[in-house]
């Protein structure tokens, strides 16, 4: 009964108004991180500003588990650049290098063909079904820099959700157990 | 009135205790144990100041999450993403002036007691700098320009005063030097 009388008194003793305050610090917290990430789209023009590269397609140049930095501008797309681009159909934005570029003189039309380095063949494949060029709308950036390894903690989340849902519960953990 | 604190002190199932080895604990347990003492002269918490906070804080999470659920892909939301980022720090900087002007150290705000003629209530700040064991409480007026404002009283003591070896607060003697420190500045206007 003693036990049961001192957990009621602690309860009893928490006081609203702090908890209210220690949630909206945390949820400020939180949101900083979603707007900071909303600024770096606005500021590099392009929706993913930063992508993690999943797979060797790129290799020697870039690995499995680095980071790409990513800007889109209004310049034209030129052979040898590295563009990030969407296919329909396809959720993950892949990331090769330009091979063929054909522009037409009397529109802004382009045409793009696209190819992994370290891959025999070009990307049409990859290409939605029937489609053999990509065109402006589909490019959603070039790459302008990298990271080499620190997506590694990205790709381990996505392929093992046990470990991102471990990682989640122990960051929560500290958070309800640390004082102001 | 009798200055044996003994009797004022409420009567507490457990005694409060404090990590000897955290100083944030120790501030923390020694200003809410302030807290106990101004309420119990009759002061009211006045706590406009924290709701405003409180307010301010709720309007930038709700604008954070305007800005990620937004129904438009990037970049048909570029200015309203512009918009919400714009009005993300200009919220953030007034919680910060508030934060830097209203309420420094402060860690308690009241209204004047009940009955009174006086027509200002207290500001209470407290300070416990880093490394360091030397406590500061200061009673302040919370409208220095009013005529009824007395001037500010404080004391520095060092930690040890009120603690056992075990980290036991020694409520006794804490709220006798508190309640002498609020009585002083209630003295200060006789003084006159």
């Amino acid at each position: 009964m003693g036990f049961i009388g001192d957990t009621i008194e602690s309860i009893r003793s928490m006081q609203v108004r702090q908890v209210l305050a220690q949630i909206i610090s945390l949820g400020m917290i939180v949101t900083s991180a979603l707007i900071i990430w909303k600024g770096l789209i606005v500021v590099t023009g392009s929706e993913s500003p930063v992508v993690v590269v999943l797979s060797g397609s790129m290799e020697p140049g870039f690995k499995r588990g680095d980071i790409l930095f990513l800007h889109m501008s209004k310049d034209p797309i030129r052979t040898g650049e590295i563009v990030v681009f969407n296919v329909d159909g396809r959720e993950i934005p892949i990331v090769h290098r330009v091979i063929k570029v054909h522009e037409r003189q009397e529109s802004a039309e382009v045409d793009i063909l696209t190819k992994g380095d370290n891959n025999f063949g070009d990307d049409r494949l990859l290409y939605a079904h029937g489609q053999l060029w990509l065109q402006q709308h589909h490019i959603m950036g070039r790459a302008v820099g990298f990271l080499p390894y620190v997506g590694w903690v990205t790709i381990i989340m996505t392929e093992k959700p046990i470990i991102k849902y471990l990682l989640i519960g122990a960051l929560g953990l500290l958070v309800i157990t640390s004082k102001e | 009135m009798a200055s044996d604190g003994a009797a004022a002190t409420p009567a507490k199932a457990s005694p409060k205790k404090a990590n000897l080895l955290d100083p944030h604990s120790i501030k923390h347990l020694l200003d809410e144990t302030i807290s106990d003492v101004v309420k119990s002269k009759g002061y009211a918490e006045d706590t406009r100041l924290g709701n405003w906070k409180l307010a301010i804080g709720a309007a930038v999470i709700a604008i954070a999450l305007l800005a990620q659920f937004y129904p438009k892909k990037f970049p048909q939301n570029r200015e309203f993403l512009l918009g919400c980022i714009a009005l993300y720090v200009v919220l953030n900087v007034v919680l910060l002036i508030l934060s830097y002007t209203k309420e420094k150290d402060a860690i308690m705000f009241t209204h004047p007691p009940a009955g009174s003629f006086n027509s200002t209530g207290l500001v209470i700040s407290s300070k416990l700098p880093r490394f360091s064991d030397m406590y500061t409480i200061t009673i302040a007026s919370a409208d220095p320009q009013s005529i009824s404002a007395n001037k500010p009283v404080h004391f520095t003591k060092s930690v040890t005063k009120w603690f056992t070896k075990e980290g036991v607060l020694v409520e006794g003697l804490f709220w006798k030097d508190v309640e002498r420190l609020i009585d002083d500045y209630n003295t200060e206007r006789k003084g006159k």
